[in-house]
């Protein structure tokens, strides 16, 4: 308090100065407080862009929405039928959900629970890196092994590969996280009253772990509804639900894009675009409610368990 | 609740159970533990067999830099790994080279390297000071059931696809950009160099909106989320005890976040930095959508431009059966993947644990 003082009150700067009552001070509380207003003026910044685009897609797509064009399975280029791209859609994630799941969540497990520290930290980075990887290399990758090397050309099973590539780590890196915060406690009773690990993953860590597992599947299920770049680079597009493997396919985002691509010359191709945006947009809002349901379940479970 | 770091903290809304951040001791080995695995079967069983779906992702990885380099081989056998010596090859003129025409066999890539950190350089550096102010907020100043409310909708950002950011983008702020953005600023803001208008070839800005401003506020919308999640995990880690020391130091809460939480977070801070950037530059289909292709070094600030990854999507498809073009898009993709490989490499090692696993795309 040694510096030279004003007095803020315009009294007597020694009372200032006694009951701590300088200009500096107010200064410096002034600025706290209006930080204190103005910082949370920027979630404006991330508020307004989500609501606005949310708003744009619903008003531009509920109105054209109907039953009838959510279950018509005519040729989507010529009229306003989402009943092969939903179906299509669908067949996608569901397999390539699957194909992911097996890989994330046995890799998960045995990343946790087998492996050294050292080689689950280097399995762990490899993960974070898949995560990391943008879509367009991912989708060049499966391109070039799944319709080149492979000969499967343009085809629905290259797009599945593909897409359950970019979705392996999500789940993977859940179900790693999972097991290894199952409580100290119940694992050392566990092994300590003579489980075997295979008994203790399916009987002790898979329901203690299973919500926070789940969260991975949907997420990586959100993730790759919304995926692009893969799917237009390894399956050729199709107005049919693919019959075959090696049958081109379409996709609710190439829906999208191509309602991007035609904007200026049709109109159905925009209106479609934005029917698909809205269920695909619905989608993965309804899949991070969930997510963060079960998460918030997840914590008071777990929470009960450290009681 | 001896070391951990993450014990208690000014915003502790979540705290994280000490045992999740300890090390865990692993599955004890057969010997001690399980007695049914002893001996050689048991070693293959818990050592051997749990390998095989753990490699998985690394094997997809290497994978991934096994067949660019096969597909790129014919450039890199061309040109070497000095790619920015001219040859006399038909392959192509350099690497460095802003020329790119397939037909002719060029294969400059400059434009699209620097077309990339031009977009997601000022993205970053906007979503980190964005991404800052928010943390700030919601772990300081706001009350816990504000944060509680607010948080999740900057969390929601990362769940939407990028294609759909695209269209938006594409349909409702290029027009308004277009129309009403760019001739107040080229009228107000000439003065700054790069803001003066373009009127010869190629016309700048247009009245279409696209272009690198509005590339550059998609990716600064897409790499939001990440920033704000891990700077807010950064500074809810800080120990309650140096928050409470600096309070009762008589600081206020400006300068306790300034001095006490930003510094000792400063790792997690910069992890957030890398992981955005990474972020940002591998983004492909929204900055496709909106950065009005063109393969040119922009004349001024709202010129059109390409970036690697849109390029790499947009020409996949004229490329099918040539396979010199194909070795360049691959070799490209090369580039791509080590500058992202790098920088997740180096975002994650800063931060030890990242907690925030519940938010899409990270």
């Amino acid at each position: 308090m040694a510096t030279a003082l004003v007095s803020a009150t315009g009294a007597d700067p020694a009372d200032d100065l006694r009951r701590g009552d300088t200009l500096a001070l107010r200064w410096r509380t002034g600025f706290d407080k209006s930080m204190g207003y103005l910082l949370p003026l920027l979630f404006l910044v991330a508020l307004i862009p989500i609501i606005d685009l949310v708003w744009y897609i619903s008003s531009q797509a509920i109105p054209t929405l109907s039953w009838q064009v959510l279950t018509s399975y005519g040729n989507y280029q010529s009229q306003d039928a989402l009943g092969v791209p939903i179906v299509t859609t669908f067949l996608f994630v569901t397999l390539a959900t699957t194909i992911a799941v097996c890989i994330g969540l046995f890799g998960g497990i045995a990343t946790a629970e087998f492996l050294s520290d050292q080689t689950a930290a280097w399995v762990r980075t490899s993960a974070n890196l898949l995560a990391g990887m943008p879509s367009v290399i991912v989708g060049y990758f499966g391109y070039f092994l799944f319709c080149l090397y492979f000969g499967w050309g343009l085809s629905f099973v290259a797009g599945v590969f593909t897409l359950s590539f970019f979705m392996c780590p999500y789940v993977f890196r859940t179900a790693d996280l999972a097991f290894t915060s199952v409580p100290r406690h119940i694992r050392e009773a566990a092994y300590g009253s003579g489980t075997k690990p295979v008994q203790y993953i399916l009987k002790v860590g898979t329901p203690i772990a299973f919500p926070q597992i789940l969260t991975g599947v949907f997420l990586a299920m959100a993730i790759g509804v919304g995926e692009t770049a893969p799917i237009i680079l390894t399956v050729s597009p199709s107005v049919l639900v693919p019959t075959g493997l090696l049958s081109p396919a379409t996709y609710l985002t190439y829906l999208i894009y191509t309602g991007w691509e035609n904007a200026a010359t049709s109109h159905l191709a925009l209106v479609i675009a934005y029917q698909a945006a809205f269920i695909i947009i619905v989608t993965v809002l309804a899949l991070n409610v969930v997510v963060r349901v079960v998460a918030a379940w997840y914590r008071k479970r777990l929470a009960g368990l450290y009681q | 609740m001896d070391s951990n770091p993450v014990a208690g903290n000014p915003g502790d809304r979540e705290p994280i159970p000490p045992d999740i951040v300890d090390p865990l001791p692993k599955a004890p080995p057969p010997s001690s533990g399980a007695p049914a695995g002893t001996g050689r079967a048991g070693f293959v069983l818990y050592k051997i067999v749990p390998l095989a779906p753990a490699l998985v992702p690394a094997a997809i990885v290497i994978a991934v830099a096994i067949v660019l380099v096969h597909v790129a081989g014919l450039s890199i056998w061309f040109t070497g790994w000095q790619l920015h010596v001219t040859l006399p090859m038909n392959f192509g003129t350099s690497f460095w080279g802003s020329a790119f025409n397939a037909n002719d066999g060029q294969y400059g890539m400059a434009v699209f390297i620097v077309g990339s950190f031009l977009t997601a350089v000022p993205a970053l550096f906007l979503s980190m000071i964005i991404g800052l102010g928010i943390a700030i907020a919601s772990t300081t100043y706001l009350p816990d059931f504000m944060a509680r409310i607010l948080d999740p909708f900057v969390d929601l950002l990362a769940g939407i696809p990028s294609v759909v950011y695209g269209i938006w983008a594409f349909l409702v702020i290029a027009p308004y950009l277009g129309g009403t953005v760019f001739p107040w600023s080229v009228g107000h803001l000439a003065f700054i160099p790069g803001f003066a208008a373009h009127t010869t070839h190629p016309v700048s800005p247009t009245t279409e909106g696209t272009g690198l401003p509005l590339a550059i506020i998609v990716l600064t919308l897409m790499a939001l989320p990440i920033t704000t999640l891990l700077i807010r995990d950064a500074l809810r880690s800080i120990p309650r005890d140096l928050w409470e020391s600096g309070l009762a130091l008589g600081a206020t809460r400006w300068e306790v976040v300034r001095r006490v939480s930003i510094r000792q977070g400063s790792r997690g801070i910069l992890s957030a930095a890398f992981l955005g950037f990474g972020r940002a530059i591998g983004e492909t289909v929204a900055v496709a959508m909106v950065i009005s292709a063109s393969d040119r070094f922009p004349v001024n600030v709202y010129d059109s431009t390409y970036t690697m990854a849109a390029f790499m999507y947009l020409s996949l498809d004229g490329a099918y059966g040539d396979p010199s073009f194909l070795a360049a898009l691959a070799e490209l993709a090369l580039v791509l993947l080590l500058i992202t490989l790098a920088v997740n490499l180096i975002g994650r090692r800063l931060v030890s644990h990242i907690y925030a696993q519940e938010v899409a795309g990270l």
